[in-house]
Parts: C-alpha cells; structure tokens; sequence
C-alpha cells in the first residue's frame, strides 16, 4: 500500500471543496486524498456526498469552490471527457450503456483515437484480452440488452481500462451483484490496484468495505468525518462515523406461531415485457403473522411475480387464492379492495403521483371512500386532517401545502407511500425493495412499518436485492431463478454463500 | 472557480403571485414584439394599441362585441385545458366546434319553427356537445384501444370537419342550407326559437352558459371522485393504474368531455350571433384560438375566462385596424407570439436563474440535494 502522506504518490487530491444543488449543500469543505495503487473506499449513508463527490472527480460537475489537484498539479475537468483524458473514469449506478449496440461498439464509443471507421477485430481481441487479463469475460459480440447487470458492469469497467484509466469510480457496484459476483469484483479491484492503478469504491456495505480496501473515507451530512486505513477500523466504529450515533437495525423476533394461511399461490406463471414467461410457476403459502422473503438477483422474475400477484399483470397459468378466495385474475381495484398492498420499487414511478400533494397522495388508493368522499363529492377536508395525522404519525417531512410530492427526498417518499399502504390495513403485503437507496433512518422507519404489519397479523411478502435485509426481516427465504424458487429455507438455515449459490442459478442439494 | 453567470435551478413551488406574474409578462412581451414589428412597417405601436384597446373596450358596442367573441373562446379554452391537463393532445376542438354548429343547427332545423324556446335552446345546445364529443371520439377511441397519437388523427379530423360543413352548405342541397337564397349558398336560419335572447346589444346570454359550463369543468376535474382520478391519470398513468384506476376509461371521457366543450361553443355560436350554419361566419380557427387561450390560463378553467375575453377582444380589435391601414392579420400575429412567451414562460414557473456566487434562497426541507 502506497504513503498516503506523501504528495508525490498522490494520484488526485480535493481540498475544501464545496457543491451546492438548490441551495443544499451536497459537499461541504470535503477533502479527499487518493494515492496511487490503493482501493479507496467512500463510505456513507444515501445523500452523503459520495456521489457528488464522485461526478466532481469525474468530470460530470464543476465543483463551487475549493481546489482540485491531479498528480500534484491543479486541475479542472469541464466534462467527463476531460476526466477520462486525463485518466480519471467512472462506472455509474445507472450504466451509460447503449443497449442496441455490441460490446465492442460500446468500447469505441467516445474513444478519441477512433474516428469514422471502426476496426472491429481489432476491437473484439483487445476486448478479449482485456477480459481474460481481468477476470472479467464477456462476448465483444454480444449487444448489451443481451447481458445481466452483472455482465453489463464488466463491460463498464473494460471500457474503462480500454481508455487505460488510471483512477477507477466505482458508484455501489455490488448492489447489483450476487455476493459470489461480488467476490469476483473484489478480485479484480485488487488486481487494479496491484498495476498501480486507484480505485474508489463507494459502498454503504462494512463488510465489503473492510474486505477489499486500503483506505477508508467516511462522508456524513456532506462533510468529511475522517480517513483512517481500512485495517485499523472495526466496522463498529465505521458505522458510528457513518451515522453519527450506535446503529442498530430493527430485526424481526422469533416466533413461530403463525396464523391461517392468508396467500396460497400455486403454480403461478406470468408473461415478462417481450412475451416470454417471466415466472414460470412459483408456489408458496404465506401465512398471518409471517414474512416470507423473496430473494434472486433483479431481473429474474421478482417484478412479474410482484404484478401478477396484485392484479396489475394477469397470471397465464396457475392460482392466487386470498383467504380460500380465487383472486387470480380479479382487477387491480378488486385486489386493492379484497386487503392487497403493495409497494413497489419503482417509488415514483408507480407508486405515487409525483406532481400531486402529499395528502392527495396518501389517499390515492382511499379516495374512493369514507372518509375522503362523499358519493361522487371529494371531501376536502378530510384530505387535510387525514393527510395531516399520517403525516405526523409517520414522521414524513418536507411537506408543504401545495407541494408536489416529487421534491420529498427519497426517505420521505417511501415513508408516505408505505404508510399509504398500511393505512389500508391489508392481508396480504407485498413491498419489493422497500428501502433500496434509503437512508439510515428511514430504513430503520420503513423496516418497522413492515415488522408492525407482521404483528398485526398481515403475510408479508418481501421482495429484495439485500440480503441483508431478507436476513433480518425474513422467517422464511424463497430464491428466485429465472422465474423458478430454486431454493426455499427457514431464515435460520439461511447464509448469504447458500443463498448466492442458488441465485446464481445452482440448484440447492439441500432441498427436499 | 465556475465562470457561468447565470445558474438555472428547479424552484420547489412557484407562489400563486409568481402564476400569475407569468402569463401577464408574456401578453407584455408579445405585445412588445409586436411593437417591434409595426415599428418596421412603419406605423406607431402605442397608437396602434391604443386604437385596438378602443375598438375592445372604448364603446358599449365594443365591449359586447368582445363578449360575443369570447363567448366560444371560454368553451374551446376548457375544451383544450380539460385535455392538456390528461395529457390528452387534443387540437381537433376546430373540428368538434364546427361539427357541434353542424349538429345543433341541424336539430334546430329540424324542430322547426314549432318548438318553444325553453325546449329548443336546451337541446340545441346539448346537440352541440354531443356533435362535439361524437367527433372526438373519433380520435379517442383509436387512441384508447390502438394507440394512434391523437394529435394527428385530431387535427386531420379539423379538415374533414371544416370540409364537411362547405359541402353541407356550398356542394349540396342540404337540409342545413337556405333554399331561399339562390345567388351565393348561405346556411338557413334557425328558427327564431332556436335563437338566444340578446340583452345587451347583441350580445346573447350564451356568455353566462358558456361561464356556467367552465366552472361546471372546474367542478368535475377539482372537486368530485372522477376528477381526481383524471388528475392522477394526467399525472401518472402508471401511478393510475397501480392505484385501481381504469385508466383507458378515464381517457376516453376526458377526451369525449374536452370534445362536448368545443361542440357546446359551436351550438352557442349559432344559436347566438351567426344564427345559421354558416361557413363564413365558423371558420374562424375559433378552436385554434382556443389552445392558446388554456395555454396562457395554466389550463386552469375558471383562468380560461378572463385569457378568453383579453382574445376575445383581440379578435374584435383586428379589422377597426384595417380603417388606419393596419392588417388584421397583426392580430394573428400578437395572438401567436403570446402562445409561444406563455409557453416559454411556464419554464420560469418551474425554475429560477439565480447568480451563482448570491445565496439562494432555501429549498423545502428535506429537499433532495444529488
């Protein structure tokens, strides 16, 4: 591991550097040094900073004030492409791929030394070497829409060790990955780093950021909390850093006395977007009182899975019963009406009208009813007192009256779209990723909504990425592969090696 | 460090002073424009102004000519706002107007000379709208159930509409044409029961139908269950359909409504001042004007009816200024470079231009800072 004292073994240094957006500071007289030949971790809770603090050192912002210095030298980036000249790449949460093209075009895209015409073996044997040279295999054939995330992400980084990048960004880069991928990233990273390569690694994940770093960064409320080296840190204190105060998750507690069976799903197959079968006749009960964790990595079925059991997607085959009631091909209001909840991933998006109030939201499935309507009337005022109470109760800020609710920050926006959903007092709930990209805080708000409906007596059915999360909040675990449970275990037999095993496709010997 | 001058952010939420400001700063801006150019042809701008604000307001006769030519101007402004609030591109309420004259002058004719008022007004009106809605809905429904862009199929429908009406009156012996005028066809009077009572010059009460009918608009789209559910339609379909909502449906009434509205100007119009299907006196791109008129309102459509008298006396104002030597179509001209500063503007309703150096100033909290 490089001195990190010493300038000359410096590969970029910020100073003091300040980022505002609408008056908020994102970054706030952050100073970060990264050395040559070192993995660089950037730990913080969402809205930290990291991401600005990354865009700025890839090029994509200029930053308010504050210094910049590039081996030593100052320096300004007026774009990406200035960064990337200069040596400095980054691979987004949200990939700057283009889909129909093949990964050897990708690779070409931008690339200063190639103009009109495009060398395409050329092309494929660097990006073959690449890959093997790096543990990261991937077709130059292939079109990007033909990949996984997983694969996609490869192809981001060859990209950037293409253009021989000598500082790597890497935004949450195993939030998409199945943790035996991860591995093989972690590999990689230190392969990088070897050459003398930096790479940054922004991560909320301790265990991760203790395995493969050298150097730590800890970012809170815009500002920098400290630097220390990865192997004098416990992940306790990391997470204090972090945080601001001792941190401790809501975890479900014991119990096995579970109620009727609420859900029955048998042999459910419903159609992905381009017709083919996404799930492809999964079964499960789901009593009272349980949580029944879905895991699988994203794009095997969870979303189809989610839609076909709340009625927005109509099931092919099989049957979704609701308390011995055939609901398999009822209307989504119907669903709505028999006790359905559901939270979906896609917070603004779907599930919730971004141009309209929060109140108008928090009744976007009650108004048709007492009391936020009278006959055919809306009744004002209750859209006020209830949206008020809910919004105290479940301690939704930012609201304003008049307010469109796409300008709640994220937290806030998942707070009132869950509590939306458990105003209903459903049978049956069904949240996909309910605190993906949250804060500490509204995680921990939003994981007690869902335990309290576990309480309460409602199935939970959680569909998710973390397993983290899938661990703590689960009593039992199914894996999602290719549209099929491969795998199925009580919370207690469950490790995330077992469980990354089965969603990379192996099947579990295990299961009877 | 940043050599910008200028910084554009998002603002959080315009104040309703701010709303306002905007579409008033843009009739300035057009009309400052349009100074520029009468400045070029040689003429006074201030005097030309001065000329058209007399035209509009200066006389008792003036201010009921305004009236009578925002009277239809109300209707095919909610027609446009009800729909461009849903997202709904409907520019055919040329087309619905022209086909709610036809429908209402045809029952008019129809009931002939016996119906009494109280009978003949209401459903001629009511024809209007449904002529209007029948003519939407055939761009509604292969938008719903097909999917074809309603913009294109709305505005070639204005086409077969305005044609349509010329061969009622100029290519065929129709039952809507005069039979007592040989020389140059005209369309035939409605009976005098059809006619709307005038009350102060010439103009009609169809200006209190007409302002009864938008409220009744705001009513729906604010105030009842199925308005709100249009909204969160118009705001999200996806959101709409996750929430229960029937999606298809509420864009087929949307549509068919906002098609009603433009139908009702049409059968206002010839129950009231032309009191014919008369293709001369119709096609005035009444339903064009219309668009800019919920533009300019923020398709708010209680706003449509004063933006409606501001072009309704624009539209009165054009040919006093051919008796200074002015063409009318200076008129068109003002009224198109307000459509384009009210839609530049609603970019300043949504964001700000801040110097980046000055402290802005504070965003809602909890406001997303990346």
């Amino acid at each position: 591991m490089a001195d990190p004292a010493s300038s000359d073994t410096l590969a970029v240094e910020l100073r003091n550097v300040d980022k505002a957006f609408y008056g908020v500071k994102a970054n706030d007289h952050v100073s970060f040094r990264l050395a040559r030949g070192e993995v660089h971790a950037l730990l913080g809770e969402n809205g930290a900073g990291k991401s600005t603090l990354c865009s700025i050192l890839a090029g994509l912002y200029r930053p308010d004030a504050g210094e910049m210095l590039f081996e030593g030298e100052p320096a300004t980036f007026k774009s990406p492409k200035d960064a990337l000249a200069a040596g400095v790449g980054m691979v987004y949460q949200h990939f700057r791929l283009v889909p129909n093209l093949t990964v050897a075009e990708n690779f070409a895209l931008g690339h200063p030394d190639i103009g009109l015409r495009i060398d395409q073996k050329e092309l494929h044997r660097s990006a073959e070497e690449l890959g093997e040279k790096y543990g990261l295999p991937v077709d130059p054939a292939a079109r990007i829409w033909q990949l996984s995330v997983g694969e996609q992400q490869r192809v981001e980084i060859l990209k950037l060790l293409y253009r021989n990048a000598k500082i790597l960004i890497l935004d949450e880069p195993t939030a998409v990955l199945t943790p035996q991928e991860s591995q093989a990233l972690f590999k990689t990273m230190r392969q990088m780093a070897q050459e003398g390569r930096s790479v940054i690694f922004v991560s909320h994940k301790l265990h991760e950021v203790k395995q493969v770093s050298d150097q730590v960064t800890v970012l809170r409320g815009g500002k920098t909390v400290g630097g220390v080296a990865t192997a004098d840190a416990e992940p306790k204190d990391l997470a204090r850093m972090m945080v601001g105060r001792d941190l401790e998750l809501p975890v479900r507690d014991a119990q096995t006395d579970y109620g009727p069976v609420v859900l029955s799903v048998d042999g459910i197959r419903v159609p992905g977007d381009r017709g083919l079968e996404a799930v492809r006749g999964v079964t499960f009960e789901l009593r009272a009182g349980e949580v029944i964790g879905i895991a699988g990595v994203s794009g095997n079925g969870q979303r189809e899975l989610a839609y076909g059991l709340v009625g927005l997607r109509t099931p092919t085959g099989g049957t979704v019963t609701l308390e011995g009631v055939d609901v398999t091909t009822s209307s989504v209001l119907d669903h709505i009406h028999k006790g359905f909840s559901y939270v979906p991933q896609n917070r603004l998006g779907m599930g919730l009208a971004p141009g309209l109030t929060t109140e108008e939201n928090l009744a976007l499935k009650a108004f048709r009813r007492h009391p936020f309507s009278k006959g055919r009337r809306l009744v004002a005022s209750a859209f006020r007192d209830e949206g008020a109470r809910q919004i105290e109760q479940y301690d939704i800020r930012g609201v304003r009256p008049g307010l469109p609710i796409r300008l709640l920050s994220g937290g806030n926006l998942q707070k009132a779209l869950v509590a939306r959903e458990v105003e209903l007092e459903p049978k049956v709930l069904i949240a996909r990723s309910p605190t993906r990209g949250l804060d500490v805080g509204a995680t921990e708000a939003v994981r007690n909504q869902v335990l309290a409906q576990r309480s309460r007596g409602a199935g939970v059915l959680l569909i998710s990425e973390d397993l983290d999360e899938l661990l703590a909040l689960a009593d039992r675990i199914l894996v999602l592969y290719e549209g099929e449970v491969v795998g199925e275990m009580p919370t207690e037999e469950a490790t995330a090696e077992r469980l990354g095993l089965l969603m990379a496709g192996q099947r579990d010997e295990a299961r009877s | 460090m940043t050599t910008r001058r200028f910084i554009v952010e998002p603002r959080g939420l315009a104040s309703p002073q701010l709303t306002l400001l905007v579409p008033v700063a843009s009739v300035i801006a057009a009309l400052v424009v349009g100074g520029v150019f009468l400045l070029l042809t040689g003429e006074n701008p201030l005097s030309v102004y001065a000329k058209m604000v007399d035209a509009a307001f200066g006389s008792s006769r003036g201010v009921s000519e305004t009236l009578i030519s925002a009277t239809p101007l109300i209707l095919t402004g909610v027609a446009a706002a009800v729909a461009f609030k849903m997202l709904v591109w409907n520019i055919g309420a040329e087309g619905q107007f022209l086909m709610g004259a036809v429908f209402a002058a045809g029952v008019a004719i129809w009931l002939g000379d016996g119906a009494p008022p109280a009978v003949a007004l209401p459903i001629m009106i009511i024809a209007g709208g449904l002529g209007g809605a029948v003519w939407a809905a055939g761009s509604a429904i292969p938008r719903v159930y097909m999917g074809t862009n309603e913009i294109i199929t709305t505005l070639m429908l204005n086409f077969i509409a305005l044609n349509f009406m010329n061969y009622l009156i100029f290519g065929s012996g129709s039952p809507w044409r005069d039979p007592a005028v040989s020389t140059f066809p005209q369309g035939r009077p409605v009976p005098e029961g059809a006619r709307l009572p005038e009350f102060f010059n010439r103009l009609d009460i169809g200006i209190f139908v007409a302002i009864a009918l938008a409220a009744v608009a705001w009513y729906l789209i604010g105030k009842t269950r199925w308005g709100f559910a249009v909204r969160i339609v118009g705001d999200s379909a996806e959101t709409a359909h996750y929430s229960g909502i029937g999606v298809n449906q509420k864009i087929l009434s949307v549509f068919l409504l906002s098609g009603a509205f433009a139908g009702f100007a049409g059968g206002l119009f010839v129950s009231g001042p032309v009191g014919a299907l008369d293709p001369r006196s119709l096609d005035l791109g009444l339903g064009f004007t219309g668009i800019i008129v919920a533009a300019l309102a923020r398709l708010n459509p209680l706003a449509v009816i004063p933006v409606a008298v501001l072009m309704g006396a624009l539209n009165n104002a054009g040919p006093s200024l051919q008796s200074i030597g002015v063409p009318t179509a200076t008129v068109t001209m003002l009224q198109g470079a307000i459509l384009i500063f009210a839609v530049a503007g609603e970019f300043f309703i949504g964001n700000r231009l801040r110097r980046p150096d000055r402290a802005s100033s504070p965003v809602p909290e909890g406001a997303e800072a990346a």
